[in-house]
């Protein structure tokens, strides 16, 4: 069994944005929709001031709050963790916008990609291109790892600041890295249980 | 209606189906190695290639992004003809469509009675690294020297020329695997902005895993600076004065140099007369040192001689002092507190800055590679443009540079190192007077060291008067528009351009139109109208990267190829698709264009030279050729008889061998000495002080001296109530203007909270009433443009800065304008005396401007 995880090493982000366009890509994401961010916050005083970059997206949760509220079950949960929303039953309600206490699910009203005037705008062959009236959401580029791949942030990263892999594999890399540097998560009040760790 | 092209690229090697393509991005000028994906003949994504060096793989941002370019509903895909005759900011040029014979009929008319009355009225602009050997080979058979205008402005005119006098090299890169302290000084090396970017990304997030002290020098809180271990903000345009502060601590207090490099590797020992000159041996020959052990002048190349690096000696002609020892007792003028309080930055940050580079430079030691005992240096300075874009943009550059050469760290394990000085088929040389001289290969364009003959100039970009630069490209508007005063005898009548948007890279647009106006007609290549080709008379329309081949390597060694230890490794770009009917290549369109102008034979000839085929591979005079044979003729001589573009199949990378220690860590291996005191100065300034005098130029010469000194901006001075100093900086995921019109890389701009604002410090803020998101004016007095307010501790408080080149305003390109971004080229005054550096041509960006409520 497959246990998907990961781990985002926040020393080597260094705010490219990279992981953001590759995600937009893979996903056809429609124009205002990002699936991953790297939030922006100051800290400090002048000159002791500093940037800090934050990579977000869906956490992936062992216990996802935004499952039990669905009330079309449109949000599953495959048995290797990845948590999925199915477009045919989504009722885009929002409830699961609601339930997430990370901000990462997001209804798409129009589901235009790309340069105004160009029609619904590019679609990228053999992915899935969300409908309007629906909630989309990170979802670890399954269908690339049913393939053998990374997902698309993972691959793209010039820095590898994000590591993708398999926790039930003992000797796995991200268990290593979770195991050695104290990973965290956001939100552990919440009892949610994420599985994207945080090192760095 | 329009026709097609008449003759249609070739067809890639399995140009139909679906394939991963390799290829090589031009996203920015990197070349990093790509894999472009085809289906159905569109592109529909693109990764690195796993197998290209340079990208291993991954990618950024905007290499990401840009395939969706090729959807653009705004792409032209027929040649255009200008109907209203009268051409400005906002005036609409009445396109209308033409056919391509017609065209091109039109162009070749106009350039052939050009040619035949003075073939240096054509200009040619384009920003386009492998496209360069065309455009020149093209304009030499001309007759035209005015090639390569340019972004200048943007680049390293002083930067490049610096790691050309003491690395010999264009770029300058850092040994990350086992450098320890590592200063970032008004660039983001690193951080996919600037050299190699991908590799460079990787490779500093493993050296600052490991505990290397990342250190940067910027009036703003940069991506580099938020990821440094210390983040140094300092008044814009006063790096020089910290630099030679700094310079002067190691020196004069410290003394903590290598002084055994300084001995064999520099010109620090050679004896300077009272007139400043080498003491040479008699009959002005060789420089001559002080053999401490003779007790007498020896020449610099004597064997077992003792250099002394300090004091004066009395000489038959004279007293003498070391060069070493000029500078030292020039450097005094540069005291620590007296720095401080020009550059903002306390004393004891310049102290402790200085002591800790030189403590972890571990001056004396060594390290053991493949065998070879090597010195050992893992602290270095690099710097680029942020910090030399001002006034005395050379000095600066070469006082921070100075800093490498005095711990001994240049091109030696752990240190600042030239992006390849040596090579498999080019080396340094070393000149009659022992010092070092960049490759031929490297410095093809004018050559810093030696320097050239100060002349009236007889170029646009007045070079001729920059006699000790690199490139003055961005004085091409300046020659344009007023040549009489350089002695210029004539005007320029044809614009060939593409790929460079000089409306938005240069200066304030009303003065770039003024210029633009002052060439009869325009011809732009380019696959969108942007605000320069909104001044063309005729448009042709050009292939997208992905859809065109190039003269190879399109990595050029000199920048692109990673230096140090590792492989040789060439990218060869090829077509992933077709361009669309009525799009073609520009580079295709050039071979076309000397055709119809009957100097293809000459191109060809002067190409045979430019693009460094091997005379067994030469193209033949009375052929027609594409820019693939070109590329087939360039990789056979580079890669072996053998090439055959099947090799392009699993990788547009070709690897030739690995590169030997003497390659990889160059310095030790080499006699050719690097400067400490810039001797040859004294005598180009007497030059250019004659040519100046002849043409009644008033002229600065300052910089003509051979001790590092650091000029003040103008815009250091105050000025009523122009009382903050603009400063730019690049964003990762934008490349100059034309990232702004991607879609993709355009809602990033707007998630972040700065790409798209102007960032002023609180005080700043509070003195005139503004606050976080208030819409702004920001006024020079050359230029204005308006803002969104962005109130922040991560800048200067003196300062605003205004990152990127955004701002777009022609009719299509309207994504990041229309109010929503603000574009700092607009606050720029057009070339001038006061503000360029006159040694190395750079153009000064320091610009005092007002703020205030929208």
């Amino acid at each position: 069994m497959s246990r998907y995880a990961m781990v985002i090493d926040l020393a080597r982000c260094n705010g490219c944005n990279a992981c953001v366009v590759a995600c937009k890509v893979e996903h056809n994401s429609p124009n205002g929709i990002v699936l991953t961010a790297i939030l922006e916050a100051e800290r400090g005083q002048y000159p002791q001031a500093n940037r800090i970059f934050f990579p977000v997206l869906c956490n992936h949760c062992e216990r996802p709050p935004c499952v039990p509220v669905c009330p079309s079950k449109a949000t599953t949960v495959r048995d290797d963790g990845i948590v999925l929303v199915d477009w045919v039953k989504c009722i885009g309600c929002g409830a699961c916008a609601q339930a997430c206490p990370y901000d990462q699910r997001f209804y798409v009203k129009d589901n235009r990609v790309g340069f105004p005037g160009a029609g619904e705008g590019f679609t990228k062959p053999g992915t899935f291109k969300p409908p309007r009236g629906v909630v989309v959401k990170c979802d670890f580029c399954f269908h690339r790892v049913d393939e053998g791949l990374q997902p698309a942030c993972v691959t793209v990263c010039p820095t590898d600041a994000r590591i993708f892999g398999d926790r039930d594999e003992p000797q796995s890399r991200i268990n290593q890295l979770i195991a050695r540097n104290n990973a965290w998560s956001l939100l552990p009040d919440k009892g949610t249980r994420p599985c994207v760790y945080y090192v760095g | 209606m329009p026709t097609a092209a008449p003759t249609p690229p070739e067809p890639a090697q399995a140009m139909s189906g679906d394939a991963w393509v390799p290829t090589v991005c031009m996203g920015c000028y990197n070349c990093c190695g790509i894999r472009v994906r085809r289906e159905d003949g569109q592109v529909v994504d693109v990764e690195g290639d796993p197998l290209a060096p340079n990208s291993q793989g991954h990618l950024c941002a905007k290499g990401k992004a840009r395939f969706l370019d090729l959807h653009n509903p705004e792409r032209i895909t027929t040649p255009l003809r200008r109907r209203n005759p009268h051409k400005g900011l906002g005036v609409d040029p009445q396109w209308e469509p033409i056919g391509w014979d017609e065209a091109l009929e039109t162009v070749t008319a106009r350039l052939d009675k050009v040619r035949r009355e003075d073939p240096r009225r054509l200009v040619i602009a384009h920003f386009d690294m492998p496209g360069y050997g065309i455009s020149k080979a093209f304009g030499t058979a001309f007759g035209t020297p005015n090639f390569h205008w340019n972004r200048a402005d943007y680049c390293g005119a002083a930067p490049h020329s610096s790691h050309l006098l003491l690395n010999g090299s264009f770029n300058a890169e850092v040994d990350f695997d086992l450098c320890n302290y590592i200063v970032l000084w008004g660039t983001q090396l690193g951080h996919i902005v600037e050299t190699i970017p991908l590799h460079a990304a990787h490779k500093l997030a493993d050296a600052r895993a490991r505990g290397c002290k990342l250190v940067v020098i910027d009036p703003f809180c940069t991506n580099a600076a938020a990821k440094a271990d210390e983040w140094i903000p300092i008044r814009p345009g006063t790096d020089g004065a910290l630099a030679l502060a700094m310079l002067n601590l190691m020196l004069n207090e410290l003394g903590l140099v290598d002084r055994p490099f300084l001995r064999a590797c520099t010109n620090a020992p050679y004896l300077v007369r009272a007139d400043g000159h080498y003491l040479r041996d008699e009959g002005g020959g060789k420089p001559l040192l002080w053999d401490a052990a003779a007790g007498h002048a020896v020449p610099f190349d004597t064997p077992g001689a003792d250099p002394a690096l300090e004091g004066e000696f009395d000489t038959p002609a004279g007293r003498c002092r070391t060069a070493l020892q000029c500078l030292k007792t020039h450097l005094l003028q540069y005291d620590v507190e007296a720095m401080a309080h020009v550059t903002t930055v306390p004393a004891e940050v310049i102290r402790r800055l200085t002591r800790e580079f030189c403590a972890a430079a571990r001056i004396g030691s060594t390290i053991e590679i493949e065998g070879r005992q090597l010195p050992f240096r893992p602290a270095a300075i690099h710097f680029k443009r942020g910090s030399g874009a001002h006034k005395g943009g050379f000095h600066t550059t070469l006082a921070m540079h100075m800093l490498n050469l005095m711990v001994g760290n240049l091109d030696v394990p752990g240190g600042q190192r030239g992006v390849n000085p040596v090579g498999p088929f080019w080396n340094v040389q070393q000149d009659p007077d022992g010092m070092l001289v960049p490759a031929q290969m490297i410095t093809k364009y004018n050559r810093p060291y030696p320097p050239s003959e100060a002349r009236v100039p007889v170029t646009l970009d007045l070079h001729e008067l920059f006699p000790a630069a690199l490139f003055t490209r961005g004085l091409y508007a300046w020659g344009i528009s007023e040549p009489e005063k350089f002695g210029i005898d004539y005007t320029p009548e044809v614009l060939l351009h593409g790929r460079t948007n000089l409306m938005m890279n240069s200066h304030a647009p009303e003065a770039m139109a003024e210029t633009l106006r002052k060439i009869p007609f325009q011809v732009s290549f380019t696959g969108f109208i942007d605000e320069t080709a909104e001044f063309a008379d005729i448009i042709l329309p050009d292939a997208h990267d992905y859809e065109r081949w190039d003269l190879f390597p399109a990595n050029d060694p000199y920048a692109f190829i990673t230096p140090g230890p590792g492989e040789w490794y060439w990218l060869m770009r090829q077509p992933a698709v077709q361009a669309p009917p009525g799009v073609r290549p520009w580079t295709d369109v050039y071979l076309e264009l000397a055709e119809r102008l009957g100097i293809r034979d000459e191109m060809i000839a002067v190409g045979n030279t430019i693009w460094g085929i091997d005379p067994r591979h030469h193209l033949t005079p009375g052929r027609r050729y594409s820019v693939r044979d070109i590329a087939e003729r360039q990789a056979r001589t580079l890669i072996g008889d053998d090439f055959s573009f099947d090799r392009l199949r699993e990788t547009a990378c070709m690897i030739t061998g690995p590169k030997s220690i003497e390659q990889a860590y160059p310095r030790p291996f080499f006699s050719a000495r690097v400067p400490v005191y810039f001797e040859h100065l004294i005598r180009t300034g007497e030059q250019v002080r004659a040519v100046t005098d002849e043409l009644g130029l008033d002229w600065d010469l300052a910089p003509y001296t051979p001790l590092l000194t650091w000029f003040p901006c103008e815009a250091l001075e105050p000025d009523g109530d122009y009382d903050l100093l603009i400063v730019n900086f690049k964003v990762p995921f934008h490349n100059f203007s034309i990232s702004a019109e991607n879609p993709w890389i355009d809602e990033l701009s707007v998630a972040n909270p700065y790409t798209y604002h102007v960032m002023v410090g609180p005080r700043a803020a509070a003195a005139r009433g503004l606050a976080d998101g208030d819409r702004v004016v920001i006024e020079s007095r050359h230029g204005r443009d308006e803002g969104t307010l962005k109130v922040t501790e991560l800048v200067h408080p003196e300062c605003i800065a205004i990152p990127g080149t955004f701002g777009h305003w022609a009719r299509a390109r309207r994504i990041s304008g229309a109010g929503k971004s603000t574009a700092f080229n607009r606050l720029l005054p057009p070339p001038g005396l006061t503000r360029i550096d006159t040694l190395s041509g750079q153009i000064d960006t320091c610009v005092r401007v007002r703020l205030r409520k929208a």
